[in-house]
């Protein structure tokens, strides 16, 4: 595990100031440091919106984001499960989880993931949502990785629930607002893309982010530049 | 017969906006026509600590203009932002987030909005909420409520005020239908709203699909998508879905094309 890239993240994860505050990078960057440090192949993050209705607020790809979709649409699945029972929901090997959760089993053996661990975002008694991490590989997970991943959790959590103004003791929901719509913008964007580029919507978000990635933008920001054509963006067709 | 799945009671999360939804339409149940913003704006005054409520349609292109208000303050508040160009209601357009002002006598305030603050005040203003109507990069409006006293919004009374922003924002797109002269398949139904929370990105994606077929931006390509939708009788989703899967394409100036399926 590179420790430099684990501090950094660590330090990134508890910058919680406000003004420059971008919900959707902020959990990009969560998932994004997972998948390049942790033993996974994807990840993904469900938060509870302002009705207690989760939502798949990040992914790092799109296969993982309709995953975890299956699970919110048909209510079954360990990262759902994490968030109702607030505790971690360890799953080295999917191929027998097939009593528990039937249907998210064979979604996610179709979707080429064979192991899982979803982690709770909390807070003491507040539980604002789950960090997913998924494995293509079956097998045990790293131990050492666990507890990071738990680690990189709580950070998020204690950064997202310490948002605050001068005027109000916590802005989360209506982050959470915004970050809402910027995932319809960056839904929207790939619709765009793909239709322009002839390529499917797992290729066209992999493109917007690295787009974001390579010149350091938020991606909400690279979606609405692509969809109002206000900007030239390299690459990508403008 | 209901094509509208929103007839059915709903239970969980989704109360918040059935019961808002319902608000709305009991409104219009009063005024005896069919559910507009105005709706929107009488409802949000009834079920919030706030003396009025204005809307404004707003466009980066062409002019901005107030569409509705319940009292003579609300209407003065969206004059004055759109006749000045600034105020809440224009950041929260410009920003896309909720610019929520309890007190417009908060110091640091006056500079930034200073004609504003003041003309708002003396109108009768003291709080201000200022609401963008978007569906990510579909912005058609600002939905502005005010208070003649220093007020906060609660955790709840804000969840309900973003609730009455969404209906909004639908409701607003939705007289864009009437103006596309689309056919419809019979009058549209009445506060009728899918939920859209499970399906929303093949909507969105599809929105942004058709804007390089049909040529046009993405707040008319998702109007000509629900117009379709309507004019068919189908769910929103489910044609959305279609267009994903490429099995239809839309085409300027023509009825959109659908391969047929094997029977």
């Amino acid at each position: 595990m590179d420790q430099q890239l684990l501090a950094k993240t660590f330090v990134e994860l508890a910058d919680n100031l406000v003004a420059d505050f971008d919900l959707i990078d902020f959990l990009r960057l969560l998932t994004d440091r997972c998948v390049d440090m942790l033993d996974a192949s994807a990840a993904g993050v469900l938060l509870a919106d302002r009705d207690g209705k989760l939502r798949v607020m990040a992914a790092s790809d799109e296969r993982v984001r309709l995953l975890e979709l299956f699970q919110l649409q048909n209510d079954e699945g360990p990262c759902l499960e994490c968030f109702r029972t607030a505790v971690p929901v360890i799953v080295p090997d999917l191929g027998t989880a097939t009593a528990r959760w039937p249907r998210f089993a064979a979604a996610a053996q179709r979707s080429g993931f064979g192991a899982v661990q979803a982690l709770p975002m909390r807070l003491r008694d507040e539980i604002v949502g789950a960090l997913n991490l998924f494995r293509t590989a079956p097998g045990p997970f790293d131990p050492a990785a666990t507890p990071v991943a738990q680690g990189l959790a709580d950070v998020a959590t204690i950064s997202l629930l310490q948002q605050r103004t001068a005027e109000r003791s916590t802005v989360l929901n209506e982050q959470l607002q915004t970050a809402l719509n910027s995932r319809v913008l960056i839904e929207q964007a790939k619709g765009k893309l793909a239709e322009r580029q002839g390529i499917d919507m797992e290729q066209a978000f992999t493109a917007l982010r690295g787009y974001a990635r390579a010149h350091n933008r938020r991606l909400a920001d690279v979606a609405r530049a692509l969809i109002d054509s206000t900007e030239p963006l390299a690459g990508l067709g403008s | 017969m209901s094509r509208c799945p929103a007839a059915v009671a709903p239970v969980g999360p989704d109360r918040r906006s059935a019961r808002i939804r319902l608000l709305v339409a009991e409104q219009a149940v009063r005024r005896g026509a069919r559910v507009s913003v105005v709706d929107v704006c009488t409802a949000a005054v009834a079920a919030l600590p706030v003396g009025g409520a204005g809307l404004s349609a707003m466009s980066r292109t062409a002019a901005s203009h107030p569409l509705c208000s319940t009292d003579d303050i609300s209407e003065q508040l969206e004059e004055l932002q759109l006749t000045l160009g600034e105020g809440p209601c224009v950041d929260a357009f410009a920003r896309g987030s909720a610019v929520l002002t309890p007190d417009l006598l908060t110091n640091g305030l006056q500079d930034h909005w200073a004609v504003f603050a003041d003309a708002a005040l003396e109108a009768g203003a003291r709080a201000v909420f200022s609401l963008p109507l978007q569906k990510g990069a579909i912005s058609p409006g600002v939905l502005d409520l005010y208070a003649g006293i220093p007020t906060v919004l609660d955790t709840e009374e804000l969840a309900d005020a973003l609730a009455f922003a969404d209906l909004a924002t639908l409701l607003l797109l939705d007289t864009r239908i009437d103006e596309t002269g689309a056919p419809t398949g019979g009058p549209m139904p009445d506060g009728c709203f899918e939920d859209l929370g499970a399906y929303r990105a093949e909507i969105d994606q599809a929105s942004g699909m058709l804007t390089v077929q049909l040529g046009v931006g993405i707040e008319e390509a998702f109007v000509r998508l629900r117009a379709h939708a309507y004019a068919r009788g189908r769910r929103l989703a489910d044609v959305a879905t279609d267009v994903v899967t490429r099995r239809l394409r839309f085409s300027p100036d023509a009825e959109p094309d659908q391969d047929e399926e094997e029977t």
